[in-house]
Parts: C-alpha cells; structure tokens; sequence
C-alpha cells in the first residue's frame, strides 16, 4: 500500500488521520496523526500537531510532536515545537526550537 | 514539479484538500476536493463535499456537487448524491446517482447547482454587450463588424438593440448638451 502522498501545492485544512504511512510535500494545516511513519519532505510544510509512530522532517514543522518511536530532523529540516519521543535525532544543519520529552 | 497526491485507505481527513495536479483518493474526505488535474475516487472512497478537477473518475461514494471541466466518469460501483457540471459525461451501468446533470457550457464555474441558471445571466449579458462593440467597430471602420460578425455562432436573425430614449415627463424642459 503506498499510504498517502500530500503532493507540493497541495493544501489540507484540517484534520489528517491514517492508519499507513503520510508523506508531506505539500501543507497541511490542523492536526496530523497517523498510526505508522510520517515524514516531511523537504518541500514539506506542516503546522499542526503531529502524532505518530515515528516521524522524520526535511521541511518546516511547526506544532508539538508526539512520537511513539522516534524524531528525526534531517539537515535542512526545521521544527519548532515540543517534541515528545523515545529517541530524537538533529541532523548537523538542521534547526529547532522547543522543548524535549524523553520519557515515554 | 507538483507529484501527483494519493489520500491512502485508512486516511480520513476532516477539511479541505486543495491543490494542483492529480489526486487520488482511497480513503475518506469529510470537506471539499479541489485540484486543477485529475481527481479519481477509488471503490470504498468516501467524499462528503464537492469535488471539482479536470477529468474526474469515481468508483466510490460522494455525497456532493461534481465538477469536472474535462469530463466525470461514473464507474458501475460509483453512487454520487449531487450535481454533475461537465461537457463531457460517463455513466457506467449499475451506478448511481441522485442529482442532476449539466453537460452544457465549459463545465469551468464552481457554482454547483445553481449553474444551469447563473449560466443564462451571462449569455444574454454577452448579447447586449456585442451590438454595442460592433456598433462601435462600425463607427471606425465597416468591414472590420462584417469580418467579426461570421466568427459569432450563428444564433437566428439577430434584431438590433432597441434604442435609447431617455424618458422624459410632461412638460421637461431641453437641456443644452454640454458638448457642442
């Protein structure tokens, strides 16, 4: 199953929840949940909350993040929010702003 | 490049989805659908909210007005509960389909149901506005209304546009027009 693709200039307004994997390389906006991966592409824009299993950012987030596996901000990603997560990778040249929970 | 979308089968979003190129949706939207490419909406799709696209295929369910400016095809497993605006349509055996149908026009207005009637406005809009331009084509040079006049679709014998008579009441007196 290819789970869903959020192609560049495509917009979502509102509430996103999958049970497969989300790809983002366009925007969303609301609240972002999905049972499996997310990633975010470099083109990628997502302001809302995001929960998932694991989630990986090459573009802006902006919003809190809980994850039930692991956090991964690529070089050139950029998220500012709260980000609660078991793990938590920062690329060298990647950016954020906000606190981290490592206590799940 | 804009990558064509996929909404998967267990994703259901509550809003809008808006963009360019293709979209196609397994799971369920629970708000409008508007791309400037083709939208297709698989079996066990779910759309409550228009949808508007360039060619648009449907196999599931959408419960709302369908605007395609290319076409809308209607596969035997679709049931659509709305308008259908297209020029161009296709209606498989065995789907369903509770709404009306506009094949008329370019399809391009998002107005749904209403569009059959918003589109009679800018018809007759567009025949008065034409005597006029010709009139004033004529003004400046006569064979340039007779070369414009075969590129209009023929309508009938076209009647000229009643005159301008202001109306005057009884006992109104001339006015001097301000230019000689």
């Amino acid at each position: 199953m290819a789970g869903t693709i959020i192609g560049t200039s495509v917009t979502v307004e509102g509430e996103l929840s999958s049970d497969e994997e989300v790809v983002v390389h366009g925007t969303v906006r609301g609240t972002l949940s999905s049972a499996d991966a997310v990633s975010v592409g470099a083109d990628g824009t997502v302001d809302a909350n995001i929960k998932a299993s694991s989630l990986s950012v090459a573009g802006q987030v902006t919003g809190n993040v809980t994850a039930k596996e692991r956090v991964d901000i690529q070089a050139g990603g950029r998220l500012i929010g709260d980000v609660k997560a078991s793990r938590l990778t920062i690329a060298d040249g990647a950016s954020f702003k906000g606190n981290v929970d490592m206590d799940v | 490049m804009a990558e064509s979308s996929v909404i998967g089968s267990t994703t259901v979003i509550r809003g809008n989805v808006r963009g360019e190129g293709d979209i196609e949706i397994l799971g369920r939207v629970e708000g409008d659908v508007i791309f400037t490419g083709d939208v297709t909406i698989s079996e066990d799709a779910q759309v409550r909210g228009r949808v508007s696209g360039a060619a648009i295929s449907i196999a599931g369910e959408v419960v709302g007005d369908v605007t395609g400016t290319a076409a809308v095809i209607l596969a035997a497993t679709a049931h659509v509960q709305g308008d259908l605006i297209t020029p161009r349509v296709g209606i498989a055996e065995g789907a369903r389909v509770h709404g009306s149908l506009n094949t008329e026009g370019s399809g391009r207005t998002e107005e749904g149901s209403r569009g059959a009637r918003s589109r009679e406005v800018p018809r007759r809009a567009a025949a008065a506005v034409k005597p006029a331009a010709a009139s004033a084509s004529a003004r400046s040079a006569v064979p340039a209304s007779r070369s414009a006049s075969p590129a209009t679709p023929v309508t009938g014998k076209r009647k000229p546009p009643p005159p301008v008579v202001p109306a005057l009441r009884k006992g109104a007196r001339a006015r001097k027009k301000s230019r000689g």
